[in-house]
C-alpha cells in the first residue's frame, strides 16, 4: 500500500506526454540520452566487429540507427513539447483540432510538428530489428572465435 | 499558418500498434533463434533485447492508444490518473533496452571466449583423433611387421633341417620345431611341451654330457659344434652336433636355452666308409705289393717242382712229396690272386652281360647244394634290368662268394633272398643277397672287408672271399655294402654302374 502511494505521487511523468515535473522529465530524457548511447555503442561494435558484412546483423545496425534518430527525435519533441511559446492548440481532443504558431516561431513549430509523428522513425526501426531477427533465423550465422565471422 | 493535429493522432494510433506488433514477432523470431541454439548467448542476447523492446513498445503503445481514445472520449481524469504509470514504465523499459544493449560487448567477448574454448577443444579433440589414428596406423603396421618378423623366423623354424629346441634351465623342452621332432621319433607330440615337460636331458645317450653341456650353458652362455651322441624315442643313435646358447627371460625370470643340433650320423657314417676304404686301399696296396713279390717265386717255385714231379715215377714217396709241395705252391698262388684280386691288380675282360644269367649260373651251380641244407633261395629280378659291361667270371665270383656267405651263415633251415633293381635315376643296379642267417657282431661291420679277416673257424676260409668281392666291385666302379642284425640275418648290396663301353681292363698287374 504504501509502495502504491509512492508510485502514485510523481502525477507529472509520461513519455510523449507533458512531464510537469522537472524530475520525471528528466530522468526520462536522460532515458533517451542513455538510450541513444547504448544503441550508437552497439552500432560501433557491430561495426568495428565487422558484423555488419551479414544481412542480419547489418538490420540490426538500421535498427540501431533509426533508434538513435528516434531517440533524438523524442528529446527534441519532449523539450519543445514543454515551452509555452511556440503555438497555441485549438479544438483539443476533437478530431479537428489544430496548431496555431506563434508569430516568429512558425519553423519552430513545424520542426515540433514533424518531430510528433515519431512513429515514422521507431516504427522502421523495430521493423528492422524484426528483419534482423527474421535473416538470422533464416539464414544461421557461423561465427569464428578471432571476430572474423563467415556468411 | 494552422498545422492539424490528425495526421499524429493517426501515426501515433497506427505506430502504436504497429510497434506492438513487430514487439511481439521480434520476441518470437528471437526465441526461435534461441531454441535453435540454446548455448549460443548472442540469441540469449537478442531474447532479452527484444523482450525489453516489447515491454517497451506495449507499455508506450498501448499508453498513446489509450491517451488518444481517452482524450478524444472526453475521459482527461482516467487519463491523468494512467500517465504517469505509461510514462514510468516507458522510462525504465528502453532504460533496460539501453542497459542490455550495452552489454552486447561483454557479451560478444564471453562469446568469443566461448568460441575459442570451443576450437580449442574441438582443435584438441581432432589432434587427438588424428594422433589416436596414427596411433592406430602405427599399431596395426608394428603389428603387420611383427606378424611378418614372426612368419619368417617362424618358417626359419619350421623350416629347418636341423633340430630347433627352446628349452628351460630344468630340461624342460618348451618349443621344438618339426626336424627336431622327427629327428628324435617325437613327431606329433608337440601339443603342448610345457603341460608333458619332455625332458631334453632324456634324449641324450650319456645323461652327463646333458649336465655338462647345462653347466657350461650356464657359465660360458653359449656352446658352439659339441659333438653329442642323441638316443631317439625309437632306440636309433644319432650322432649330432649341438649349439646352443642361454639368455634369461626378464619377464619370466627364469634361464632359456636355444638349441641347433644337426644330425651328422650320415656324415659319420661316410667318414667310416671312407676311413674303411682308406684302409682297404692300404692294405690292397700293402698285398698287391707283397703278393707281386711273392708271386714270381712261386711261380719258379711251382714250375719247378712239376718239372720234378713228372721226372719221378709214380708211387715214389719222393713224388708224394713233390706233390704236396706242388698243391701248396698253387694254394699260395690262389691267394696271391685273391690279393691281386683284392687289390685291383688282376686282369679283367669287361662284355656286356646279364646280371640275371650271372646269378643264375651261380644258383645253378649251388642250388643242389643249398637245397640239402634246405635253403630257400627266393629272387626278384627287375625286367627292366639292363645289361652291364662286367666282367663275367669275376662278378660269378662275387655273387658265389655272397651266397656261399649266406649259406654259411644259415647254416640249415633258411632262406635267402636275392633282388635285383635297377635305378634309373642313378643309372646303377642294385643287387642285394639277403639271408636269415646269424648276422654279423656290429664290431665285426668295420672289418669284414679285410684280407684275410675271417669269424669261420681255422680251414673253412680264408677271409679273402668278401676282400675279392670287394676289390672286383671296386674294379667295376660300384660299391658293396653290407647291413646285418645279429640273430636276424645280413643283407649284402652290390652297386653296379650302368655303363654302355666294353672293354678290358688290364688292372694295374704288370
Amino acid at each position: 500500500m504504501c509502495l502504491f502511494t509512492v508510485i502514485s505521487l510523481p502525477g507529472g511523468a509520461s513519455a510523449t506526454q507533458i512531464h510537469a515535473e522537472p524530475e520525471g522529465l528528466y530522468s526520462h530524457q536522460l532515458g533517451h540520452g542513455f538510450f541513444v548511447v547504448s544503441m550508437g555503442v552497439l552500432v560501433y561494435w557491430l561495426r568495428g566487429r565487422r558484423l555488419i558484412r551479414h544481412q542480419g546483423w547489418r538490420y540490426l545496425q538500421y535498427s540501431a540507427i533509426l533508434f538513435v534518430l528516434w531517440n533524438v527525435d523524442a528529446v527534441l519533441v519532449h523539450y519543445l513539447e514543454n515551452r509555452d511559446d511556440l503555438f497555441m492548440e485549438f479544438s483539443e481532443r476533437t478530431v479537428h483540432a489544430f496548431l496555431q504558431p506563434y508569430p516568429g516561431r512558425e519553423w519552430i513549430t513545424v520542426l515540433f510538428y514533424v518531430g510528433k509523428m515519431d512513429h515514422l522513425l521507431c516504427v522502421p526501426a523495430i521493423f528492422f530489428l524484426y528483419l534482423a531477427l527474421r535473416q538470422m533465423i533464416r539464414s544461421p550465422h557461423r561465427f569464428s572465435p578471432q571476430g572474423e565471422d563467415e556468411p | 499558418m494552422t498545422l492539424p493535429i490528425l495526421p499524429i493522432f493517426v501515426i501515433d494510433l497506427l505506430g502504436s500498434a504497429l510497434m506492438i506488433f513487430f514487439a511481439g514477432a521480434c520476441v518470437r523470431l528471437s526465441y526461435g533463434l534461441y531454441v535453435q541454439d540454446r548455448e549460443n548467448v548472442l540469441w540469449v542476447y537478442l531474447l532479452m533485447v527484444s523482450h525489453a523492446l516489447a515491454v517497451f513498445a506495449v507499455s508506450r503503445g498501448v499508453g498513446h492508444i489509450a491517451k488518444q481514445l481517452l482524450l478524444l472520449g472526453g475521459y482527461r481524469d482516467i487519463w491523468n490518473g494512467l500517465r504517469p504509470y505509461s510514462g514510468s514504465l516507458n522510462t525504465i523499459s528502453f532504460c533496460v533496452v539501453g542497459a542490455v544493449t550495452l552489454f552486447f560487448e561483454r557479451i560478444w567477448k564471453v562469446y568469443q571466449q566461448i568460441l575459442r574454448d570451443r576450437h580449442a577443444l574441438q582443435e584438441a579433440h581432432e589432434n587427438q583423433v588424428s594422433l589416436n589414428k596414427r596411433l592406430e596406423d602405427l599399431v596395426s603396421e608394428r603389428t603387420a611387421e611383427l606378424a611378418r618378423s614372426e612368419q619368417k623366423f617362424r618358417r626359419i623354424f619350421e623350416a629347418s633341417l636341423d633340430m630347433m629346441a627352446v628349452v628351460g634351465s630344468d630340461g624342460t623342452v618348451l618349443d621344438m620345431n618339426p626336424a627336431g621332432r622327427e629327428m628324435l621319433g617325437i613327431d606329433g607330440h608337440n601339443a603342448q611341451w610345457g603341460a608333458e615337460r619332455v625332458s631334453f636331458g632324456t634324449f641324450f645317450a650319456r645323461p652327463e654330457e646333458w649336465e655338462q653341456l647345462k653347466e657350461r650353458l650356464q657359465r660360458e652362455c653359449h656352446v658352439v659344434d659339441a659333438e653329442i651322441e642323441l638316443v631317439a624315442l625309437d632306440g636309433r643313435e644319432i650322432s649330432a652336433l649341438l649349439s646352443a646358447a642361454s639368455y634369461c627371460d626378464v619377464l619370466e625370470k627364469t634361464e632359456i636355452f636355444h638349441f641347433v643340433v644337426k644330425d651328422i650320423s650320415q656324415r659319420k657314417a661316410m667318414q667310416q666308409q671312407l676311413l674303411q676304404a682308406d684302409k682297404l686301399a692300404s692294405i690292397g696296396q700293402l698285398a698287391a705289393g707283397v703278393a707281386h713279390e711273392i708271386n714270381n717265386p712261386l711261380g719258379i717255385i711251382l714250375g719247378y717242382t712239376q718239372l720234378l714231379i713228372r721226372e719221378e715215377p709214380e708211387g715214389t714217396e719222393r713224388r708224394e712229396d713233390l706233390k704236396t709241395i706242388e698243391k701248396h705252391t698253387r694254394t699260395c698262388k690262389t691267394i696271391v690272386e685273391d690279393l691281386l684280386s683284392f687289390a685291383r691288380r688282376s686282369h679283367t675282360k669287361k662284355e656286356p652281360a646279364s646280371v640275371r644269367d650271372i646269378i643264375d649260373e651261380v644258383l645253378s651251380v649251388v642250388r643242389h647244394n643249398l637245397e640239402l641244407r634246405r635253403i630257400e633261395v627266393v629272387t626278384h629280378f627287375d625286367p627292366q634290368l639292363p645289361a652291364l659291361v662286367v666282367d663275367k667270371d669275376k662278378l660269378r665270383q662275387v655273387f658265389m662268394n655272397l651266397i656261399m656267405n649266406a649259406q654259411q651263415a644259415i647254416g640249415k633251415d633258411g632262406r635267402i633272398t636275392i633282388r635285383t633293381v635297377f635305378d634309373d635315376d642313378r643309372k646303377h643296379v642294385r643287387v642285394s643277397v639277403s639271408d636269415t642267417g646269424t648276422g654279423i657282431e656290429p664290431k665285426h661291420l668295420p672289418r669284414i672287408f679285410d684280407p684275410f679277416f675271417t669269424t669261420k673257424s681255422t680251414g673253412e676260409g680264408t677271409g679273402l672271399g668278401l676282400s675279392v668281392s670287394y676289390g672286383i666291385v671296386k674294379d667295376h666302379g660300384g660299391e658293396i655294402l653290407v647291413e646285418s642284425e645279429p640273430g636276424k640275418g645280413s643283407v649284402f648290396t652290390v652297386l653296379l654302374p650302368v655303363t654302355a663301353e666294353p672293354g678290358d681292363s688290364g688292372g694295374r698287374d704288370d
